[in-house]
């Protein structure tokens, strides 16, 4: 039998947290595995705690609880610059429950919302009180014992933030990449650009040497040419169902060039 | 919008006017159900004590079993009882023993090696799904793994492991004489000497997984009067009964199967392996049990449309004619036949596809590999080799420099030519279906390509037999001992001819048992009645072919003595709430 247990808090819940005991943020992804007979998972627990379904802005920054579903963030006009990242996940049933916190946790080839969570380098709150950003973050999410409850980042000046995705079946499939960008633009010239892909490893990773490329350059196709080549450098995507590891090193340099020179796909 | 267009001047006279379905929506009798959630699948029936099983499956391609230890799950919670190979009262099957094709080469649960991955060893019966899946991942089986094959040529090399030791040469034999089935009209060699042009290809398909949302699998419930009813997901219900019957060893008037709505099928659901194991739990704990797949076993172990390798060469004149074409086609069985046997000789009746070319040849191989066994799925059989057929047909109209449409139509088949599996060719429409695509698609082709029929051309010599050169390679075990080439006619061995004309031994179908059974012609409304030539039909009046009525069985002898009524042997004690109605059965999920 497996055992659910409810609580007020998202911090009693994290206290609850040891092994064979997942957290269940939205369920899209804990619910599968176990109606699909994840005998790993022995305990559930949740939290009926509204100060994570929050959605709100301090000054120039954005505060996402962890507890907001996809189809909050649609529906808020604080976040309205996430909404076709938003749109991307699943279909209206998977968007009214999936959860912005689970998305980060969401194991290869899901993890769209984590991406672009990746490129806006947001800051994690979590709920042993530490911070942690969000690079450090994927790289110990296996291993961690506490739970996110907020996501803060600054709002993005408008046009800055883009977002595509590419799948092999519409409107409601998986990713085969997606790409969650930050272009801060001085002067008509990129700066401190903020690259991220979900699909192109086991996490959403930045493509380094693309935003490397792209610094100081012009956005248009010779200035962003060297980025486009760089696309895929150093990184390794897996292999899988969706797409081989070769046709997602071929598809992120299109990608790439019809976000930042805005090509319809 | 209506997108339908009608060309009803083409074969007016080959069917009645008021066949007018196509084109008209048409409400699906079992839609209203769908569309308000009501359908009923066999997993909306409930059981009360409903019992869940689970395999215990290999992991490996092909693997000895050196032992099995399910010591541990037997003491697990909820764990009812655990089935193995010697449960199953017989445990050696194969689908289409019921039309008595082939032989018996596959367990229900392996005992002594495993030849897919994914092929069940033991199931777990328990209270729950979780309790069942639990109990089965600790079931331990010491492996040894061995050397697999999964490709069809390296299966046929010498020296390849024996996939399944029903047939150790890894091929499904033909006639108990081949390895392969042939096919030999006229003579390809000839053919290819006298052609300008050869054009050779390799078309390779993957399996492909039907992927049902509904995945396979049975409730079964003892019921009334020793019997067991069972809710399956089959699309072939007195197949899947038979062969239920068959591998319990029971009598079929036992079973009571329900089938209904199949949530998806595609050709995936009629290996009947799921009922079996569900009667049998059932059987062995005495509660309804369900066996059902999830969705990784559907995938893994759910039997897919084989792969297939064809290799195609054809002689062709300078003018586009194909003069000779041969066929050379691997069916992948998988590990087990189920129904590839048959697919073989399907498509063999298919070939060389929708033309009329004078010589024709084709080995065509079912060839076991250590893969998931093979089944059904839409076009079984036909799917494959015609994909094959027309990419080589865009290659020679390349080769020789032809728009590939009118070649179609040069060589298209018409009313009244010989296939070269010896039927005459009626209702060819390849022509016309050519000629429409082209003015659909804004496709120009020639004024001569525009006035072709397949209604006139045809017949005369194209309806001649000819003189066919035949081979005898490829004995069953021959290719074991050394390697042979798997062409026809090719390689050294004795060669044959066998007479222009010469159509082969007329098949005749069986004659009704008694008069009153013969089909009365008068009464049927069918295509046949709509041919162009009328069939000619038996006249069942003046045809006293019964049996029966030929040589009439003296009856047996009436018996003397009245029987003495039945009196049970032993008080009826099954706990029935009901008279009548199963103890088990509560009611459906959906009302």
């Amino acid at each position: 039998m497996v055992e659910v247990l409810a609580f007020e808090s998202i911090a009693q819940a994290a206290a609850a947290l040891r092994d064979r005991t997942v957290y269940l943020g939205g369920g899209t992804l804990v619910m599968r595995a176990v109606n699909f007979g994840d005998s790993s998972i022995e305990r559930i627990v949740l939290a009926n705690d509204p100060s994570v379904k929050a959605i709100r802005t301090e000054g120039n920054r954005v505060v996402l609880g962890s507890g907001a579903t996809m189809a909050d963030v649609l529906a808020s006009k604080e976040t309205a610059f996430l909404a076709s990242v938003a749109r991307g996940i699943g279909g209206p049933a998977v968007r009214s429950m999936a959860t912005v916190g689970g998305n980060l946790f969401a194991q290869h080839p899901y993890g769209d919302f984590a991406a672009a969570i990746l490129a806006l380098d947001a800051k994690l709150s979590l709920t042993d009180g530490s911070e942690i950003d969000m690079g450090s973050f994927l790289a110990r999410r296996g291993s961690l014992r506490s739970l996110v409850a907020r996501i803060q980042f600054e709002r993005p000046a408008s046009g800055e933030f883009h977002f595509r995705k590419m799948s092999r079946v519409k409107p409601k499939g998986v990713s085969v990449i997606s790409i969650a960008a930050l272009i801060p633009n001085s002067a008509g010239r990129v700066s401190n650009a903020r690259i991220a892909y979900c699909g192109m490893g086991e996490t959403p990773v930045r493509a380094s040497a693309a935003e490397a490329a792209l610094e100081g350059r012009t956005l248009d196709p010779q200035g962003i040419a060297a980025a486009v080549s760089a696309a895929s450098a150093g990184l390794a995507p897996p292999d899988d169902a969706i797409a081989s590891s070769w046709y997602r090193k071929e598809v992120a340099p299109v990608l790439l060039r019809r976000l930042l020179l805005g090509e319809a796909d | 919008m209506n997108t339908v267009e009608f060309r009803k001047n083409l074969f007016s006279d080959e069917r009645p006017e008021n066949l007018s379905e196509i084109g008209r929506p048409t409400v699906r009798q079992d839609i209203l159900g769908h569309v308000t959630g009501r359908s009923a699948f066999y997993d909306d029936h409930q059981f009360d004590g409903l019992l869940h099983m689970r395999c215990v499956r290999s992991p490996h391609h092909h693997a000895r079993i050196r032992s099995v230890d399910f010591s541990n799950a037997e003491r697990m919670d909820g764990v009812r009882r655990i089935v193995g190979p010697n449960d199953v009262p017989k445990n050696l099957n194969t689908l289409l023993s019921l039309i008595n094709f082939g032989k018996e080469d596959e367990p229900l649960l392996s005992g002594e090696k495993t030849a897919y991955r994914g092929e069940p060893v033991l199931a777990v019966i328990a209270d729950t799904e979780r309790q069942a899946r639990v109990a089965a991942s600790s079931v331990r089986v010491e492996w040894e793994p061995m050397p697999h094959v999964l490709d069809v040529e390296e299966a046929l090399a010498p020296g390849a492991p024996t996939v399944n030791e029903t047939y150790p040469d890894n091929t499904f034999e033909y006639h108990e004489r081949y390895d392969h089935q042939k096919l030999r009209f006229g003579d390809v060699d000839k053919g290819f000497s006298e052609a300008d042009r050869i054009v050779e290809g390799r078309y390779r398909m993957s399996p492909i997984e039907q992927a049902p949302i509904e995945t396979c699998g049975a409730i079964a419930a003892p019921d009334t009067g020793d019997r067991f009813v069972c809710y399956t997901s089959t699309q072939a219900l007195f197949f899947s009964l038979a062969t239920t019957a068959k591998l319990l060893d029971t009598a079929s008037s036992r079973l009571h199967f329900i089938g209904g709505t199949v949530g998806g099928g595609f050709g995936g659901k009629v290996d009947s392996i799921v009922e079996p194991m569900a009667v049998l739990g059932a059987m062995l704990s005495g509660r309804p049990v369900k066996f059902m797949w999830d969705r990784e076993e559907e995938m893994q172990v759910g039997a897919p449309r084989g792969a297939e390798l064809w290799i195609i060469k054809d002689g062709v004149a300078a003018d586009g004619r194909i003069l000779a074409r041969r066929f050379t086609g691997y069916f992948d069985a998988g590990a087990y036949t189920r129904l590839s046997s048959y697919a073989v000789v399907k498509s063999t009746g298919h070939l060389p596809g929708p033309y009329t070319i004078p010589n024709v040849a084709s080995n065509v191989y079912c060839v076991f590999t250590n893969r998931t066994p093979a089944t059904a799925m839409r076009g079984f059989g036909i799917t494959g080799v015609d994909y094959a057929i027309e990419c080589q047909m865009d290659r020679v109209a390349e080769a020789v420099g032809m728009d590939p449409v009118e070649l179609r139509i040069l060589n298209a088949y018409r009313d009244g030519d010989m296939k070269a599996h010896r039927r005459v060719a009626k209702n060819t429409a390849l022509i016309e279906c050519c000629q429409v695509a082209a003015e659909k698609a804004g496709w120009r082709i020639s004024p001569d390509s525009t006035r072709q029929s397949s209604l006139e051309g045809g017949g005369g010599r194209r309806a001649e037999i000819p003189e066919t050169a035949t081979d005898q390679i490829g004995r069953i075990g021959e290719r074991r001992r050394s390697r042979i080439p798997v062409e026809p006619l090719v390689g050294s061995g004795p060669r044959g001819r066998i007479p222009a004309g010469t159509a082969g031994p007329a098949v005749e179908a069986a004659p009704p048992q008694r008069p009153d059974m013969a089909m009365d012609w008068e009464r049927e409304k069918s295509a046949a009645d709509f041919v162009r030539e009328p069939v000619k039909r038996p006249k069942t009046a003046t045809q006293p072919q019964s049996r029966l009525a030929a040589a009439p069985e003296p009856l047996p002898p009436a018996q003397e003595k009245a029987e003495a009524p039945y009196i049970p042997k032993a008080p009826f004690n099954r706990g029935v709430r009901k008279p009548g109605v199963s103890r088990f059965l509560s009611g459906t999920r959906r009302r």
